[in-house]
């Protein structure tokens, strides 16, 4: 770490140069209007090989200094002088609502959270891995359960939490008297979930450790705050290098990401889809990042390493890596036609990085004489759907109206409304809370108003969007690799189930796309009126953090 | 600039307006349950339409919703009627796509009880399975589906406005809200509330500050 540090010019230097800003905030013409796309980028990148460069022999030592000075700096307080102040505040006021929602909803009762803190517990108590997929609750957990009336409330909004000092009374008598069981092999659904997000929250876990269960989660329902800040921070960061031209609308962007009820009530639980939304965020920036100014080996280690995270903390990462993989190939091609093979080294380091956790994992299971994908490969392997064409129009189906020519997979059901947008609109607790049907239709009001915007923000810059087609298919194929894996994970229990998966929260890896959709309907508005639109967008979705909160304490503690 | 302090001022207006309302309403209560047994049994299961019907129901004045305990993933949409003496005397529909063990249609507002209804619930689906809970009972007081009958009474609860608003049930809710935790005590409600003015605050900071 510090041979890293040691080799690397020194980060505080570089952010007090007064021209360094300029020139990461892109080449930028007379206009003051930024140059993007890949005609900038190939002029940027030409007047780069036109700097004379001293050649090296190839030694290992320079190979490592080379490569170690290519690294981002691990020191923390240099990379946030660096942040805009509008981004931090974003990410502060994400983890604070996330805070929020973590004291709001009740303990467990949000989707899979006694499967995710089952599967923590035995990660803390025995470092190992859990190995079952079972329902069975480790005694301690159980009693918790019990105390609290997990099993009448969940899903039965009829019925409430406790509410009384003998049930209170009842509860922590349980907790302090109650079997202190080490581990949890069963964890339900979470079973097939890579390990990353759950060892990470090892850590409040165990600091917490001599306190209840009840103390344990909701120091790591705080913990996985963090990660709705770090969503925020990123999303504002993606609009950032998207729409260069227009400071104002970053902030809009990247409040609406921090104030989306839906991460704030996610991020305040203990579930790995806080972490994922993270990282994604942090890959679609660091995509955008590497569009705007080229991939260099920062970069695509940054994306490479980041990427390997995804894998360890969410199987539905899967879903994103084509498009990430296309992203890293179409920047490497236009690196191809100034630096020719060179280029290749950020390629190979980028996928090296990214897939390395996939293989280790593929070999020890493989050396184990395991299914050499594990848990994934019964999901794999569907005996019931062989129709690939079915598939494809359920999934389609799953998210769209339907096409002439398909099977009516939903009979009446639109799917995009009822599922889709009613559920982003609000679908808490587990899966058993939702607004009145009238606030639902209300709300398209706003989203069509805001869809028009910014459908008329893209019109009017589609000369702009021309030159960076490239870059917009990318991001669109990560997007449809996620929904079609979402899309072909519900397949595999249809019909027995419609739509097992269509919960809105397995879009929160795309949250910043939403933003910089947003950040754009604001700008859409033009020059004069954006920023007030963007206010309005803003406090709209102050709203709707605000009423669903509200929401979730009348269901849960009337 | 001058647009965007407009813009906030109204929308923040708006917002606390809004909260005014919501809490001068009052929710639904319990009029009246056919009983709550202390364990449901799930009496019927379907992947197909069906049209249950529950005779010997009591329903109070004021009822304006019903609420059924189905099971479903994506459930369909569900029409509810309440027949006595032959004709209908309330009836209300809602849309597909719940998830829950209960599902509530709300109805039109009964002006008077009925005694002696049945109250049947329609729905067409195809595949998906949809269970129904209630309570075991004898075959001549079950609910049916057309001939067939099922193994006991589905359990229905009539809801209409309670008498006491949002706004006076909030001392309630916050009081609850220190009940099943980590620590109990009022901290936890005037954490959660600061909270969220922080939230409220530092946005519109923000947006005074950075929308120009």
């Amino acid at each position: 770490m510090s041979r890293r540090s040691g080799t690397r010019p020194s980060p505080p230097a570089r952010a007090k140069d007064p021209t360094k800003k300029r020139q990461d905030a892109g080449a930028a013409n007379g206009n003051g209007r930024k140059q993007v796309g890949s005609r900038a980028f190939t002029r940027r990148a030409q007047a780069t090989r036109r700097r004379p460069t001293v050649r090296r022999g190839p030694t290992w030592e320079t190979a490592i200094s080379g490569f170690a000075s290519r690294l981002p700096s691990l020191s923390l307080a240099p990379v946030l002088r660096r942040l805009p102040r509008a981004a931090l505040i974003c990410a502060l006021i994400a983890c604070l609502n996330a805070i929020c929602w973590s004291l709001v909803t009740p303990p467990f009762e949000l989707t899979d959270e006694p499967d995710h803190f089952a599967y923590v517990k035995q990660l803390a108590d025995t470092g190992s891995l859990p190995t079952s997929g079972s329902e069975e609750t480790a005694e301690e957990e159980l009693a918790a359960l019990i105390a609290l009336r997990y099993y009448k409330v969940r899903q039965q909004p009829q019925n409430h939490t406790i509410s009384s000092h003998a049930e209170q009374a009842e509860l922590e008598s349980r907790l302090a008297s109650g079997p202190h069981d080490r581990g949890s092999p069963a964890v339900g659904a979470a079973l097939s979930e890579p390990p990353l997000y759950y060892a990470l929250e090892t850590v409040p876990y165990s600091l917490a450790k001599s306190g209840t269960v009840l103390d344990r989660l909701q120091l790591m329902r705080l913990a996985s705050t963090l990660f709705a800040g770090l969503t925020a921070l990123f999303a504002f960061l993606f609009i950032r290098e998207t729409l260069p031209g227009t400071r104002w609308a970053w902030t809009v962007g990247g409040l609406c990401v921090a104030l989306a009820p839906l991460l704030g009530f996610m991020s305040g639980a203990v579930n790995p889809d806080s972490m994922l939304a993270a990282v994604s965020a942090a890959l679609f920036y660091l995509l955008a990042r590497a569009f705007r100014r080229g991939l260099d080996m920062r970069v695509a280690v940054a994306i490479g390493a980041v990427s390997a995270v995804g894998f360890l903390t969410k199987l539905n990462f899967i879903g994103m890596a084509p498009g990430v993989v296309l992203g890293v190939i179409v920047l490497t091609a236009r690196a191809w036609r100034v630096s020719g093979r060179s280029a290749l080294r950020p390629l190979a380091v980028a996928l090296g990085i990214a897939f390395s956790p996939v293989v280790l994992y593929v070999a020890i299971n493989m050396l184990s004489h395991r299914e050499p994908l594990g848990p994934v490969s019964d999901a794999i392997h569907d005996p019931l759907h062989t129709s690939v064409l079915g598939q494809i129009g359920y999934i389609w189906q799953l998210y769209l109206p339907r096409l002439p020519g398909m099977t009516n997979d939903f009979p009446g059901l639109f799917t995009t409304r009822q599922l889709w947008f009613d559920g982003y609109v609000g679908f808490y607790g587990f899966l058993d809370t939702t607004f009145p049907g009238w606030v639902e239709t209300l709300a398209l009001i706003p989203a069509g108003a805001i869809a028009l915007l910014c459908i008329r923000s893209l019109l009017r810059g589609r000369a702009i969007l021309r030159g960076r087609w490239a870059e917009i298919a990318v991001y669109a194929i990560i997007a449809i690799g996620l929904l079609a894996l979402v899309g072909a994970d519900s397949y595999r229990r249809f019909p027995e189930i419609d739509a097992e998966y269509a919960q809105p929260r397995y879009l929160l890896p795309l949250m910043a796309l939403f933003g910089a959709a947003l950040a754009l309907a604001a700008r859409g508005a033009g020059r004069r009126w954006g920023p007030a639109v963007g206010a309005l967008i803003v406090v709209l979705f102050l709203a709707h953090d605000v009423f669903s909160q509200m929401l979730v304490a009348g269901r849960f503690y009337i | 600039m001058r647009e965007v302090r407009i813009a906030l001022i109204a929308g923040l207006a708006l917002l606390v307006a809004g909260i005014g309302v919501a809490l001068a309403r009052s929710p639904m209560s319990v009029a009246r349950t056919n009983g709550t047994p202390s364990r449901e049994e799930a009496i019927a299961f379907t992947t197909h339409g069906a049209t249950y019907c529950q005779s010997d129901e009591l329903l109070p004045q004021g009822t304006s919703a019903i609420r059924l305990s189905f099971f479903a993933f994506a459930g369909p949409r569900l029409r509810v009627v309440v027949y006595a003496g032959g004709r209908s005397v309330t009836s209300g529909e809602s849309g597909s796509g719940w998830t829950s063990r209960v599902v509530t249609v709300p109805v039109k507002p009964l002006a008077r009880a009925v005694s002696g209804a049945t109250v049947c619930a329609s729905f067409q689906m195809r595949d998906e399975e949809l269970t129904v809970f209630g309570k075991f009972t004898s075959r001549p007081s079950a609910a049916r589906n057309g001939r067939e009958v099922l193994s006991g009474r589905m359990w229905i609860e009539y809801l209409r406005p309670g008498t006491r608003s949002w706004a006076s049930l909030v001392p309630t809710i916050l009081s609850n809200m220190t009940f099943g935790r980590a620590s109990s005590g009022p901290g936890i409600v005037v954490l959660a509330l600061l909270l969220l003015a922080a939230v409220a605050i530092l946005s519109s900071r923000l947006v005074l500050r950075e929308l120009r």
